[in-house]
């Protein structure tokens, strides 16, 4: 694809009005990032690159023509990610589904008091009341879901770095140093160590330059920036460095091929923000619910609304029938529930290093069904360290721990000091001054990853190397360089006596070992014969199958007689003895697995939760990893290492024999949607090296194509698509870029992968624990509802109103149903397969069906036996309550006769009905703490999980029943919340059928627990 | 999730609810097997079937436990309310406003009346409360001394309204500008008005708006009072043929002829206070009289 169409697909596409044609645009466009990045710059010669961009490669653009392409192309910034709008963050919280059936109900509430108010009858307030209050729960549980979503962002902005970069820049031939959005394409700029890549820039002089891009394609080792162009793939190639990433050392100059939002990192954020926010398992399951309770809400108030119509009601008392049923099925309080438990769980996790941008991503963590893991700063350390020494003919393991609390191996032979000098002289890394305070490990160090590692590694175990290099002073050095291979120096020796030279040297093994004639074997120079050489392939071969890159290390002491003191040595003509030297071993190096994550694979493992490793590093060293972490599981083969123990071809290997399965990019890019899904299939352990970012969210899609829900770690720019598009992103939070914690739904603060199982654990728990706080919260609704049931169809006085219902939603019912959320999990969630997101519902028929028609129903025959006792008590018999209701509710009718002949006038019976609200109300609290007892378990019995375990839960039932008492009993409330003060033996009532609920549940789980699988479990486990 | 979340078209909709309703693949119907939907339909029968007879015999105790003769609690009837006659309601008060021209307005308010005083029929009284009862005193019955085992209650008479019985002048005197109207106070069991013997209750009407629209008020019986001897009330177990004492009161409307009255049964036991129950003890109503 020439430069031109490639620009085109990430124009933004202004001119095209219609918005069909726009969107189908944006389609494309998408899914053409999804395929390989197409730039040629790397590719073209510097003569038809300074045609191109009308630049020079000497002198730079003219300030002129840089301003008109500036004015043409904006600056040089990624575009910050366009941000919902704060007002419609706000208005979506207001307009979920539930709250929309509140929102009918409370204009409901608005018409029919206009309606009384335009008849002139100014009595009944009720329905504004209820009409405000229905908006005021709306309001205030969408504020509360704002306030959460607004202080997790404020955390993320938090991370923001917002320090003005400046560039060198060369324009007419003279060096500037300008503001980086300054910069446009064509500009001839300058790097050098320390410096952060200011766009995407084609090489054209370079010195020892070295990039980190760890951030962009995962790996953790420095990528060296030089002129020639190495590889057809932008990504690949030498020439390119990268907007964002970092110069470590060297210095280069090089043209800007792109700006801002067109940069790599750029289409890779902007990719990121095309892909659609995953809507979370538990927001699927909540709507999944919502829609069954709108249903059913609208269904139920639709027919008494006919029935209504039927008997004989006005159009209007019909409506406000229609208000109640709503009001009393939908649960109010379920929104603010499940969001207190979410946010409960949140804190929870953030206690422990998790932050949860996404409040329903808490859940979501726990119906995970694979992780896709990316390797460098997540699985591993993200610093290179020594892993193994060889020497003596042993390999040596060395500690790769973060805090060195690992074994260490013998350090006695006189091989090893020889091998601890060579690798403490021959290295030009140092530490930054002033960190005595620091551990070893966490020292900053000024030189490459390898020299790092080298350097830390001989601090470590030989110590103070700064005093230890000054006591051998360096003569002459020679640096690496690629075609050498080899570093070497010079030293006088610490004996002031022996006035020999000291010749140390590391480098490429091969290499090293060409130059040596002895190898040192327990001190002892011995001659580097055949035998030797294998011992040597043998272990080189061992260490670099490990994933570890290899040094070898040598070292000759210099003839005196030749090689005076004040020998003048030249490190350009190397004039003096480089072979023949003495070969004191090897060690390897690689960036090792943090020391949590093996025994959070394990964990994930036993949960049943696959992890897949997606790494943009090589695949050998990628394997390598997997198989240390246990990603690769011991004793797993993939087919090619079948096919080398069989020593038959690949292609004779049956594929499903092989367990674990390494697949580059390159062969990903080979593959149909359809191979690599079979991949997934056919092999549980998963390791993909050498992928694009792009790639990522392919590998991402596909495991969602199985039916998984997927969760993504990761923590460069590279991720982000990934992290986007995955059920949960969970991004790094010290080694993570901005752009893969904006991705992200969860950082973890410590980097930690085995947070993650803490994620997972808190998540299942939260998704059986809200199970119960549903089913507790849905009961309550078959006692709101009966009693208008009964109103509307026998015509008794209405025994429960619309505003104790709320009471019960949102008052006293509220705690008890966020208590739940603290129940310990009732047996061990960790050692059960996720959950199927098809088949385990969070409300399923057999919990709705159990709540409504059997525990409801028994509140509701306790709600109706205290109702009728008071009413009895006070003087109406049941028999004359029925058909009762239109004289009761006759404003005119001052002398009601009741069934002792007593005459009653409206108020007095309006306060009798006041009494059945309370006495109603009083019932539904009471068999609502048996049943917050019940939903404690719903397997094992309660005396099993314990009464008193959950102190929440208890503190819930005491403050339900002060609350309770104080709605009753509080002076005043007659008049402005229609509760009366009962008697107090009504309170005792209920209690024989909260007894009954509650022995009927421990029968039931009995059946349970006794016959799984039976008919019994079957129906009534939920 | 992408499996969960396919847009599916309404086709495939109609046809998953069509499998739904019958899956042939493992012969269910709804999620269950026929022989399955019978096991739990039996299931919930007896569910039900326990529970309503649990209700019911919660509910036959309840019925068990209440005496018939009086209510356990009188919460709400602390003190009685009070009513008039004719119960004609404007928007939200009693309005007795009528037309003496026009005999069809008169003839509403007289007819309320004769069918208000319909049991206090002379005849009738003095047939089923043959009670020769003592007046000035509290009428307290400890055995029930009546016949069928019931206790004797007052008669009260259409007669002894006086002016305002109806009987003299048959149209209570909404021909013209001098109406009756006829006062109620509910009755309670049990209720003493009074601590004193030697006072009994008495109904007194003043006037609240259009003091110069009201010439004269005159009560029947005498002075307004309700004897002690109807109280107190045994209730319609005891007493099954007792009524409320009345008291008729005569208002002579004079120039504009519409006023607010309320009328009061003042007793040191009826309070008449209460802001939220305007009946408590006393009633408020506009007269109005049109020509």
């Amino acid at each position: 694809m020439s430069k031109t169409d490639a620009y085109n697909m990430f124009e933004m596409d202004g001119e095209m009005d219609k918005k069909k044609n726009k969107k189908m645009k944006k389609k494309e466009k998408l899914e053409g990032m999804k395929k390989e990045m197409d730039i040629d710059d790397h590719e073209i010669t510097i003569e038809e690159l300074e045609m191109r961009y009308n630049t020079s490669v000497t002198k730079g653009l003219t300030t002129t023509f840089a301003q008109q392409v500036l004015e043409r192309d904006g600056p040089n910034e990624l575009k910050p990610p366009k941000g919902t709008p704060e007002y419609v963050k706000f208005a979506r919280q207001l307009a979920g589904g539930l709250q929309c059936l509140m929102w009918v109900a409370a204009v409901i509430c608005f018409i029919a008091f206009g309606i009384e108010l335009g008849r002139g009858n100014l009595t009944s307030f009720d329905d504004l009341y209820l009409a405000i209050t229905l908006i005021a729960v709306v309001v205030v549980t969408g504020c509360f879901g704002y306030y959460q979503e607004f202080k997790s962002t404020n955390i993320i902005a938090s991370f923001k770095n917002l320090v003005p970069q400046q560039a060198l820049v060369i324009r007419d031939g003279k060096k500037n140093e300008i503001n980086a959005n300054q910069l446009v394409v064509g500009d001839l700029v300058e790097i050098k160590g320390g410096d952060r890549v200011p766009a995407d820039i084609r090489i054209i002089t370079g010195q020892a330059c070295k990039v980190d891009n760890s951030s962009l394609t995962g790996e953790s080792e420095p990528q060296t920036r030089s002129p020639e162009c190495t590889h057809e793939n932008p990504l690949e190639t030498r020439n390119i460095a990268f907007f964002s990433t970092t110069c470590l050392e060297g210095v280069a100059t090089g043209v800007i091929i792109n700006t801002g939002d067109r940069t790599i990192i750029g289409r890779i954020a902007s990719l990121a923000s095309g892909v659609g926010n995953e809507k979370t398992p538990i927001a699927i399951e909540i709507e999944h619910f919502v829609d069954i309770i709108a249903g059913l809400a609208i269904f139920f108030g639709f027919t008494f609304f006919v029935v209504a119509m039927f008997i004989g009601y006005a159009f209007l008392e019909a409506m406000i029938f229609f208000m109640a049923i709503v009001v009393a099925y939908v649960p109010e309080g379920l929104l603010a529930t499940v969001t207190v438990c979410l946010s409960l769980t949140a804190k929870r996790l953030a206690r422990k290093n998790c932050v949860v941008k996404n409040l329903e991503a808490v859940e979501t963590l726990g119906s995970t069904s694979v992780i896709c893991s990316d390797k460098t700063g997540t699985l591993t350390q993200n610093r290179m360290t020594v892993a193994h020494l060889w020497f003596d003919n042993q390999i040596h393991a060395a500690d790769t721990t973060e805090d060195q609390s690992g074994q260490s191996f013998d350090q006695s032979s006189e091989t090893w000091r020889s091998l601890a000098r060579v690798a403490s002289l021959c290295n030009r890394a140092i530490f930054k001054p002033d960190q005595e305070g620091v551990p070893i490990p966490k020292r900053l160090v000024v030189g490459d990853a390898s020299e790092t590692a080298l350097l830390k590694f001989t601090e470590l175990t030989v110590g103070n190397i700064m005093d230890y290099r000054n006591r051998f002073k360096k003569v002459v050095e020679v640096p690496f360089n690629s075609t050498n291979k080899f570093q070497l120096s010079i030293h006088e020796l610490e004996d002031p006596l022996d006035l020999r030279y000291l010749l140390v040297m590391k480098g490429a093994p091969e290499r090293i070992l060409e130059r040596c004639s002895t190898i040192l074997i327990k001190g002892q120079e011995l001659p580097l014969d055949e035998q030797w050489k294998e011992a040597f392939q043998t272990a080189y071969m061992d260490l670099g199958g490990l994933g570890e890159r290899v040094l070898g290390f040598c070292h000759l002491y210099l003839n005196e007689k030749e090689f005076p003191r004040g020998y003048r040595f030249d490190p350009d003509e190397m004039n003096f003895t480089t072979t023949g030297l003495c070969f004191a071993g090897l060690i390897s190096m690689i960036d090792p697995p943090r020391a949590t994550v093996p025994d959070a694979v394990m964990k994930c493992r036993t949960a049943g939760i696959r992890v897949v490793m997606v790494t943009g590093d090589h695949p050998i060293t990628a394997k390598a990893i997997a198989a240390n972490v246990g990603i690769i599981s011991e004793g797993s083969e993939t087919v090619e290492d079948i096919a080398e123990r069989k020593r038959i071809p690949v292609e004779q290997v049956n594929k499903s024999d092989a367990r674990a399965c390494v697949i580059s990019g390159g062969q990903l890019k080979e593959m149909s949607s359809d191979d690599l899904d079979d991949a997934l299939r056919n092999h549980p352990e998963m390791v993909f090296a050498r992928t694009s970012p792009q790639q990522k969210l392919i590998i991402v899609e596909s495991c969602q194509r199985l039916g998984s829900i997927v969760a993504v770690t990761g923590d460069g720019v590279n991720d982000s698509p990934a992290l986007k598009r995955a059920d949960i992103g969970v991004a790094m939070g010290i080694a993570g870029s901005d752009a893969a914690k904006n991705a992200a739904d969860m950082i973890l603060l410590d980097d930690n992968f085995a947070s993650i199982v803490t994620g997972v654990e808190q998540g299942r728990l939260i998704f059986d624990n809200l199970k119960k706080s549903i089913a507790y919260t849905l009961t309550k609704n078959i006692p709101e509802l009966t009693p208008y049931l009964i109103y509307i169809t026998v015509s008794v006085p209405l025994p429960l109103g619309c505003i104790t219902i709320l009471f019960i939603e949102l008052a006293t019912d509220i705690f008890p149903s966020v208590s739940l959320a603290y129940e310990k999990a009732e047996s061990d969630i960790m050692h059960l397969k996720p959950r199927n997101p098809r088949r385990d519902r969070l409300v399923n028929e057999a919990l709705a069906a159990y709540s409504y028609f059997q525990i409801g129903a028994i509140q509701s025959f306790a709600g109706f036996t205290d109702y009728f006792t008071a009413m009895a008590q006070e003087g109406w018999f049941p028999l004359l309550c029925v058909g009762l209701r239109s004289q009761w509710e006759d404003v005119h009718l001052q002398d009601l006769q009741d069934s002792y002949g007593q005459e009653w006038t409206f108020s007095q019976r309006l306060y009798q009905e006041y009494t059945c609200y309370t006495v109603f109300f009083v019932s539904i609290e009471i068999c609502q703490i048996s049943d917050v007892l019940i939903r404690k378990t719903r397997r094992l019995s309660v005396f099993q999980q314990g009464f008193f375990r959950n102190r929440v839960l208890v503190t819930a039932i005491v403050f339900q029943l002060c609350l309770g008492n104080l709605l009753c009993y509080c002076p005043g409330m007659p008049n402005i919340f229609n509760f009366m003060p009962i008697r107090v033996q009504w309170w005792f009532v209920p209690l024989p059928y909260g007894i009954l609920i509650f022995v009927y549940d421990e029968i039931r789980k009995l059946g349970v627990r006794r016959y799984p699988g039976s008919w019994w479990d079957q129906e009534l486990y939920y | 999730m992408a499996t969960l979340k396919e847009k599916r078209t309404c086709g495939q909709r109609c046809e998953d609810f069509g499998r739904f309703i019958w899956n042939s693949d493992n012969g269910t119907l709804m999620g269950r097997t026929p022989e399955k939907w019978v096991y739990i339909s039996l299931y919930y029968v007896a569910f039900y079937v326990v529970m309503t007879s649990l209700f019911s015999l919660a509910i036959y105790v309840l019925m068990y436990t209440l005496c018939p003769y009086a209510p356990d609690y009188q919460d709400r009837l602390k003190s009685p309310g009070v009513m008039v006659w004719p119960d004609t309601y404007g928007e939200e008060v009693i309005d007795i406003s009528y037309n003496t021209s026009d005999k069809k307005s008169w003839m509403k308010m007289s007819t309320i009346l004769h069918d208000f005083l319909k049991p206090y029929n002379d005849t009738k009284q003095l047939e089923c409360n043959k009670h020769n009862c003592t007046k000035g005193k509290y009428f307290i019955q400890k055995t029930f001394s009546a016949p069928d085992h019931t206790k004797w209650a007052c008669p009260f008479t259409q007669s002894m309204l006086g002016a305002c019985s109806g009987l003299e002048d048959p149209t209570f005197g909404y021909n013209c500008s001098m109406p009756c109207v006829i006062i109620k106070m509910n009755r309670v069991i049990d209720f003493f008005p009074t601590n004193q013997t030697d006072l009994p209750p008495y109904v007194n009407c003043t006037i609240l708006e259009g003091h110069n629209n009201v010439a004269k008020i005159e009560y029947f019986p005498e002075r307004g009072i309700m004897d002690l001897s109807y109280f107190p009330y045994y209730g319609n177990l005891a007493q099954p043929t007792y009524v409320n004492p009345l008291v008729g009161v005569r208002f002579s409307l004079v120039g504009e002829k519409h006023a607010k009255i309320q009328c009061r049964v003042v007793a040191d036991k009826i309070s008449y206070e209460n802001y939220y129950d305007p009946y408590e003890g006393k009633v408020t109503f506009y007269l109005k009289a049109v020509k």
